[in-house]
């Protein structure tokens, strides 16, 4: 039936002749080919170049590590999409660490996307914490901002997390305090080698209560040296310092009974201790009702004297006390006879409380105004926890004040956005008391432009699959 | 590699012209179709070398000259009415030769590649299959229809002139 199908198409095919297509042929492969690999180093170009554009759009930084740097004279949220503490390129040191709600500063429920800010730059970065961190209180950044600790790990294995911003690294620490539930760092040694953690043991079986476990932890590594034990988590050690020389570190025991229940009914006060490194106290003594130890820079520069804070109504004062015997000490100019030192430097008003961060090389006290939130319901003018005073619901956003001898108001060094609730100051920076010029990051970060150029080139990469797929299926017979 | 390849393309493309000239009944889109498929095997001759190269080839054309129909590359010019028996000015092999030509024009290049291999390169069913890269079910149904199409349009081809005349 289909011999003269065959006949047909054999002699049709007979007078066929042999195109001459093997040059053409060749041509049009190697043009084929040169396309794919020039779509191909597009594609690498293009993956290659959008870091690189990144970093052209990140400022340089210009503070090396160890040096200097200076306080920016305001913050901002971070952007969508800003880089993370361990990207490339480094953020190097960090001139501020800040923490609140403030848009794009919270994580899952209730914890904080923490921002550190560069020493010299507005180069933004950014790390989570699992728990609504207060920078300066449980979040801190080391003197010379390179370091920063945060509580990490759960009840069953609580650990510290220590980023290293020049380098670009996290690494988790353990006290080692047995059946601890929670470990958060409080203060950095001067010299960055130790770190002052708190940490929370329920006293039984039943946990019908906690205690509180303050100990000095060697960051590089070795035996923790147990500083004291405390009763109450929330109000011990809120706020610990180190003398300048860093061999005396004074803390807060903070003992809510009032010392006087008959006429100062309000909380706070309690007992101030000075242990040395191998965490035996060698002075104690009781504080005030109203009297907190005033924050990590609570030592005067020369290692003599102590700084507390003092409300008063809704004033907010810092004075000097004798390390040795809580004795508070007036300082006279020898010539005028006329009192230096904290009495003369301007009270703080409007505000749930003051943080001392330390002392600038000019003599001002630098400290964190936490301004109330307006929702806020407490009363801060009248008796109230450190706690309660920094929390998150009760502060509207905070300002860094320099408190300037002679002057009569606070000098505003830094503002942060409404909702950014906590702020951290690199006792390097404090001590310059520089103020540089910021101009926070806007619109997207890096990170964003990262994820959607892979996210790009990801619909790019099924499209072409899902077309290849659809060509062959068409193809198909 | 180009020299084997030079040498692959001198030797076989008398057979492949043919094939591709079948597949398309034209030689501008022949001599294109073979240059493609070619170009095709070129890229991948370090693979395709030490295998079957001609049957790569060959493949690529089949796919490649459907995948032109799709893409409207080559415009199926299908003619309304049935194309009659050659004329009786022509001899009964040139006659066929213009039935064939007309007729292949009307099949689809499914059909025309089926046709092709089954007919003119002689494979068995399981065997275009393979070829093409479908089930031999596919094959028997496009061989079937462009069997039945050329005895609509051109019944000499398929059937013998004294055969039809006796139904």
């Amino acid at each position: 039936m289909t011999d003269r199908l065959r006949t047909a198409l054999r002699e049709a095919a007979a007078d066929v002749p042999a195109y001459d297509v093997h040059g053409r042929a060749v041509a049009a492969a190697r043009r084929t080919r040169r396309r794919s690999v020039s779509a191909a180093l597009a594609v690498v170009a293009l993956v290659a170049l959008v870091p690189m554009g990144l970093r052209a759009g990140d400022p340089t930084p210009t503070v090396a590590a160890g040096t200097q740097g200076a306080l920016p004279d305001r913050v901002a949220a971070p952007v969508l999409g800003a880089l993370h503490a361990t990207d490339r390129p480094r953020l190097g040191p960090a001139s501020v660490v800040f923490s609140g709600q403030a848009p794009r500063m919270v994580w899952h429920e209730e914890g904080s996307r923490v921002v550190a800010v560069g020493a010299d730059s507005d180069r933004y970065r950014t790390f989570t914490v699992g728990y609504e961190a207060r920078t300066g209180e449980d979040v801190v950044l080391s003197p010379d901002g390179r370091l920063v600790a945060h509580g990490s790990g759960g009840p069953d294995r609580p650990q510290i997390a220590v980023i290293d911003l020049v380098r670009g690294r996290s690494r988790q620490l353990a006290t080692g305090v047995p059946d601890s539930v929670a470990s958060i760092p409080v203060a950095w040694s001067p010299d960055g080698s130790r770190l002052v953690v708190r940490d929370t043991v329920p006293i039984d079986e039943q946990v019908t209560g906690h205690r509180s476990v303050l100990s000095l932890l060697p960051v590089a590594g070795g035996p923790r040296v147990e500083l004291t034990v405390g009763q109450r988590p929330d109000d011990f050690a809120r706020a610990v310092a180190f003398s300048p020389d860093g061999r005396r570190l004074a803390y807060q025991v903070g003992d809510p009974a009032p010392l006087s229940p008959a006429t100062d009914p309000e909380p706070g006060g309690g007992k101030l201790q000075v242990s040395d490194l191998d965490g035996e106290v060698v002075a104690s003594f009781p504080l005030p009702s109203s009297t907190w130890l005033a924050g990590k820079g609570a030592w005067t520069p020369d290692g003599r004297w102590l700084t507390v804070v003092v409300r008063q109504g809704g004033s907010w004062r810092l004075r000097l006390v004798d390390p040795v015997n809580g004795r508070e000490v007036h300082q006279l100019d020898a010539a005028s006879g006329r009192e230096t030192g904290p009495a003369r430097l301007p009270a703080v008003s409007g505000v749930t409380a003051i943080r001392l961060l330390g002392w600038t090389d000019g003599g001002a006290a630098m400290v964190v105004g936490y301004r109330p939130h307006p929702s806020a319901l407490a009363a801060f003018d009248g008796p109230l926890d450190m706690d309660q005073r920094t929390s998150y619901g009760n502060v509207g956003t905070v300002r860094v004040l320099a408190l300037e001898p002679g002057s009569t108001a606070p000098r505003t060094l830094m503002t942060a956005p409404d909702e950014v609730v906590a702020v951290d100051v690199a006792d390097d920076v404090v001590h310059t008391g520089r103020v540089r010029r910021a101009s926070p990051p806007t619109g997207t970060g890096p990170r964003f432009w990262m994820w959607t150029g892979v996210a790009g080139l990801a619909v790019v990469a099924l499209l072409g699959v899902a077309g290849r797929r659809w060509r062959r299926h068409r193809q198909g017979w | 590699m180009s020299e084997t390849f030079h040498e692959f393309v001198v030797q076989r493309s008398p057979a492949l012209s043919r094939t591709a000239y079948l597949l398309t009944g034209d030689h501008q889109l022949a001599e294109d179709l073979l240059q493609s498929a070619l170009a095709r095997t070129y890229r991948h001759w370090r693979r395709v070398r030490d295998g079957d190269p001609e049957a790569y080839v060959r493949r690529a054309m089949y796919h490649q000259h459907v995948s032109w129909w799709r893409r409207r590359r080559v415009t199926e010019r299908l003619e309304a009415a049935p194309v009659g028996p050659a004329g009786g000015d022509h001899s009964d092999a040139t006659a066929l030769r213009l039935s064939l030509d007309a007729a292949l024009r009307r099949l689809t290049p499914r059909q025309r590649t089926v046709l092709v291999l089954r007919y003119y390169e002689d494979l068995t069913e399981a065997q275009v299959a393979e070829a093409l890269g479908c089930s031999v079910g596919t094959v028997k149904r496009h061989g079937h229809d462009a069997v039945r199409r050329l005895r609509a349009i051109a019944p000499e081809l398929v059937d013998r002139p004294s055969e039809r005349s006796t139904r």
